[in-house]
């Protein structure tokens, strides 16, 4: 008994020390100056990682130094972010000011999670406040009925990274800007080997779908938000053309082999030799790895590629609702010197993008190019039921070939038509 | 001669079959250990190297580096604290009530405490979420120690009045008629004589809360109040997100492993004696 | 910094203090209203078990009972709907089923495996031979880890590269068939759920029936013996009747926590299809998609099926379980 209630001791003690050395190597967070007491504390949460987290503080620190009366405090969340999110919406301690990606501000904003920002911006004259300046489609994302919830901070095309020596020794032609789909397969097909466990490309989901029934002139959801005619002729080729690639070992690695080795992991390692990547993605800067850059394949219809944006809000639930506007707008107009691309037109230019992130300059022509035939997603309110049938009726079926696409379309097609505002 | 022989053969069969058992056991656990001491390169090797050339010590410190760590195991030592503090309190005194006293409808109640062990926690999981969140202490450590002063896991009430019952009572008589008031019996004169009981409850709930994830992933937000599992999950999440680093995830696993294991070997007798108090007469 | 541990440690001891005062209340209260001291003791030292029934079980089960009829995210109230979340649980869910299916299945296999694993092992060891005791530590070990260590190691145990590919390597080349992708292939989620609980269960029941086999009385098994009855006679006809009880208990108690096995699955990412185990179901829709409506919905059909398959097993016990006469020892 002794013995046991000596170990619980040791146990215990061994945790304080353990605790101590870490507490005292944690960096002191910005906004916890003394200094800075009539300040208001503005928390902002992010999904950033751990150096992204370490970027963005910089650009918050620079922010905090010349505002007067707030001091942003970062709270990174990498992990189940979401969930976290909402948990603390739920518990009436959301932070002031989070990051939303684009699927995810019109189903908040209709709970009323969100603060209404309409007002203060019109009569707000400093650039990243401008609302003509952006994207429309971008910014759409991030509008609920006419009114404005948040500031789009990023707006990433899609685009192809490949790995060169792959194709070199495939000896397959790298991709143009005249690829089409076909193109594309063939050569995906030519760059397969899976006895060396190297495989043309790999998707699993990402990149959306959307884009590629987008590309072939359908429609994931009518402009008009009254529709989801994914069994359209164009859908469905596109829909074959996805459940094509996917897990086909023809093509790409199957699913147990991503599972295990990982996504985008599997390009860097060399083992896949095309990527739908984000603009942003570090992927044409690995140690050894050369990699270029290209649009993404044409498709039958047009060229749209996806375009991955997220805004900043405000939580309604904020105290210091004018404080943390002035934050966001602040901090915006940081984001946009920071991330590439700024979803504002005046911004997409090939300079701007250079000195925002300067590892880019090879890259920037193509991701120039490619932000024109970028499109976003048409959110509603129910989005995430409505993406969850997609998923689950639509997607993973057809992934995992467990009925045709034209089936599983035209079946899903009223309960995704039911979730549609009225 | 004949009978030496068949039983030294019957012996060899049996050493065979439970050495077979054990080789199950131990070769899973070998494995975790050799892979949290290869480097990223060695993971996938065909054949897979069973000790790791040269063995990749550092592991261990950057996984445990990765995340807060430490604080994840303040946190669950502080949680861990509290609510055994409380549990053992509580049960001890509910089963010293329902094992020596009388009183009407104590039957009855008792059969309801023992229903309540099959009630799966799914189905007052979300209520009582939605209590913490009016009462306004998510994202606190509350609802993972508060809620032990009411003597909750019923298992631990049951484990103990079991015990008690094997008690003679002739003690506390004797006290009752020296005058001694129901404080001071429990205090003096019971306390003493269940502490086997008492530390094979607290190494379950010790074992209970090192282990526990769906009650802190439900409670708590932010990083900083991680007990050391949800961190694993955090970990096992961002590490996912690309390849899995299997040599980092199994350094972990055998990090978290190891303290309960410790206990295990000091404690095993409470281990064993508490599994068999829950058993006997369900 | 330290203000997190602060508050609750306050508020701890608060609400101990509080609750010690309470049953010192409701002793005296009960004297003063002329309740037999024997009596008003044993209520006072219910009292925090019966506070809890009621704060953190009753009121609970009759919330949930009203939020299973309603659409619920906590930002705005709820909606009655009547039975709609069961209509979508039923006809409108393609992962409820498979999930359904997923967790009985993985009951209804793993844990009477797991007992003749455990029966097997125990009876091994109740022969006396020498060492019970550390083989008996060594096949506890796997149940002590930390589930979600466990969870881990057989994600990895089963990777396409892992070690049980490896090992079954040769047979692969001789059946010349792919190796199997486990965790990853539909069909082979639920047979490696339970090989995986197989190593991670048995360690328990072993160690309880062990403690039953050995007191099973000597004498029964010699008077056999000298009856001329064969081992395996004796083994059914003495000692599983004498272990019922445990055998029992065992099955009871692994059925429960297999229903609810929730840590392991949350570790091991599976295929869509095949759902997942209804604790995890439960939890994602109610804390990951905030449906806390429909999250309690399938939480009652999970306490349902939990029931029925309890009531079984009761039911069917007078079949097989042998009681000793009333008046044995303690």
């Amino acid at each position: 008994m002794k013995r046991i209630f000596g170990l619980f001791v040791l146990l215990i003690s061994l945790g304080f020390m353990l605790t101590t050395c870490t507490l005292d190597t944690q960096p002191a967070r910005a906004g916890q100056q003394p200094a800075s007491k009539a300040k208001v504390k503005i928390r902002l949460a992010t999904w950033a990682g751990v150096d992204e987290a370490k970027e963005l503080q910089a650009v918050i620190d620079k922010i905090n130094a010349r505002a007067t009366t707030f001091q942003i405090v970062s709270e990174p969340i990498p992990a189940d972010y979401y969930t976290k999110i909402q948990t603390m919406i739920v518990g009436n301690t959301a932070p002031d000011l989070f990051w939303l990606s684009q699927e995810y501000v019109v189903p908040y904003a209709s709970k009323g999670a969100l603060l209404n920002l309409t007002d203060r911006l019109k009569t707000d004259r400093r650039p990243a406040a401008k609302m003509d300046d952006y994207f429309p489609a971008v910014l759409e994302s991030a509008q609920f009925r006419g009114r404005t919830y948040g500031l789009p901070w990023i707006a990433q095309p899609v685009i192809l990274y490949y790995n060169k020596d792959l194709f070199k020794k495939a000896g397959v032609a790298e991709p143009t800007d005249a690829w089409t789909w076909d193109d594309f397969y063939n050569a995906a097909k030519k760059l397969t080997d899976p006895n060396k466990g190297q495989y043309g490309v790999t998707v699993n989901g990402w990149p959306p779908i959307h884009m590629f029934i987008w590309q072939a002139g359908g429609e994931v959801i009518s402009p008009d938000l009254k529709s989801s005619p994914i069994d359209s002729p164009e859908a469905i080729k596109a829909l074959d053309f996805y459940g094509k690639i996917i897990y086909n070992p023809e093509v790409a690695p199957p699913r147990n082999v991503v599972n295990e080795q990982g996504f985008s992991e599997m390009f860097k390692k060399g083992k896949v030799a095309m990527f739908f990547g984000g603009a942003a993605d570090d992927l044409d800067r690995v140690p050894g790895l050369d990699a270029g850059v290209a649009l993404v394949p044409k498709g039958p219809k047009n060229r749209a590629t996806f375009a991955w944006s997220a805004s900043t809000v405000i939580s309604a639930q904020t105290k210091h609702p004018q404080e943390a506007y002035d934050a966001l707008v602040e901090l915006t107009e940081g984001i946009h010197n920071w991330k590439i691309v700024a979803p504002r037109k005046s911004l997409a230019t090939k300079a701007h993008l250079v000195k925002a992130e300067p590892r880019k300059e090879k890259a920037a022509d193509t991701i120039i190019k490619a932000a024109s035939d970028m499109r976003a997603f048409r959110i509603i309110p129910r989005h995430p039921e409505w993406d969850t049938i997609f998923w689950e009726q639509v997607q993973d079926p057809l992934f995992s070939k467990k009925g045709a696409a034209a089936d599983l379309a035209k079946a899903a097609r009223p309960k995704l038509e039911a979730l549609l505002p009225r | 001669m004949n009978k030496v022989a068949r039983n030294f053969f019957k012996n060899s069969i049996i050493f065979f079959l439970l050495g077979l058992g054990g080789a199950i056991v131990v070769v899973p656990l070998l494995w975790m250990l050799s892979t949290s001491l290869k480097g990223p390169d060695a993971l996938f090797i065909y054949p897979p190297q069973w000790l790791p050339k040269p063995p990749v010590w550092r592991n261990y410190i950057d996984a445990w580096k990765m995340l807060p760590f430490g604080r994840f195991l303040f946190n669950t030592i502080f949680i861990t604290v509290l609510a055994m503090v409380a549990e053992l309190f509580t049960a001890s005194l509910v089963a010293y009530g329902f094992a020596r006293w009388r009183f009407p409808g104590r039957d009855v109640l008792f059969v309801i405490l023992l229903a309540t062990m099959m009630l799966p926690g799914a189905v007052t999981l979300i209520p009582s979420f939605l209590i913490w969140r009016n009462l306004g202490l998510l994202d606190t450590f509350d609802p993972l120690t508060v809620g032990a002063w009411f003597a909750w896991g019923p298992a631990y009430i049951f484990m103990m009045r079991q015990f008690l019952l094997t008690i003679p009572k002739e003690m506390e008589e004797a006290a009752i008629i020296d005058g001694a008031n129901v404080a001071q019996i429990y205090w003096l004169v019971m306390l003493p004589m269940i502490r086997p009981a008492m530390l094979a409850i607290a190494v379950f709930v010790f074992q209970g809360n090192w282990n526990n994830l769906q009650a802190p992933l439900i409670y708590l937000n932010s990083m900083e109040k991680f007990p050391v599992m949800l961190g694993l999950k955090f970990f096992e999440q961002s590490l996912s997100k690309e390849a899995p680093m299997w040599n980092y995830m199994m350094a972990m696993s055998v990090l978290l492993a190891l303290p309960i294991l410790v206990l295990f070997f000091a404690a095993q007798r409470y281990f064993i004696e508490g599994l068999n108090m829950g058993a006997t007469k369900g | 910094m330290f203000s997190p541990y602060l508050g609750t440690l306050v508020r701890w001891s608060l609400v101990g203090a509080t609750m010690i005062a309470l049953m010192y209340g409701t002793y005296k209260g009960l004297r003063l209203l002329k309740v037999r001291r024997e009596a008003a003791v044993g209520y006072a030292l219910i009292l925090p078990w019966l506070l809890g029934l009621i704060i953190w079980q009753a009121y609970p089960i009759l919330a949930s009972f009203y939020l299973m009829f309603n659409e619920y995210d906590v930002l705005q109230s709820p909606r009655w709907i009547g039975p709609g979340n069961f209509k979508t649980m039923f006809f409108g869910d393609p992962r409820f089923w498979p999930s359904v299916r997923l967790t009985l299945g993985y009951s209804f296999l793993s844990v009477p495996l797991g007992m003749a694993g455990a029966l097997a092992t125990a009876t091994l060891l109740s022969r006396n031979i020498r060492g019970v005791g550390f083989w008996r530590t060594l096949y506890y070990v796997p149940a002590v880890l930390p589930a979600a260590a466990t969870a881990l190691l057989w994600r990895w145990m089963f990777a396409g590269q892992g070690l049980i590919n490896t090992v079954l390597g040769p047979v692969y080349r001789l059946l010349n068939i792919a190796p199997l992708t486990w965790f990853s292939d539909e069909k082979l989620v639920l047979p490696s759920f339970i090989i995986m609980s197989f190593w991670g269960v048995f360690g328990a029941n072993t160690v309880i029936l062990l403690a039953a086999l050995k007191n099973v009385p000597k004498e029964l098994h010699e008077a056999a013996r000298v009856d001329g009855a064969p081992g395996w006679t004796r083994f059914w006809k003495i000692t599983v009747p004498m272990i019922s009880p445990a055998l029992f208990y065992t099955l009871v108690m692994g059925m429960i926590g297999a229903m609810q096995n929730f840590t392991a699955p949350l570790f091991i990412t599976t295929p869509g299809g095949v759902g997942t185990f209804l604790s995890v179901y439960i939890y994602q829709q109610g804390f990951t998609q905030f449906k806390m409506g429909y999250a309690t919905a399938i939480a009652w059909f999970l306490l349902v099926l939990i029931l029925l398959l309890t009531l079984v097993v009761f039911k069917s016990s007078p079949v097989w379980v042998y009681y000793e006469g009333e008046k044995k020892g303690d």
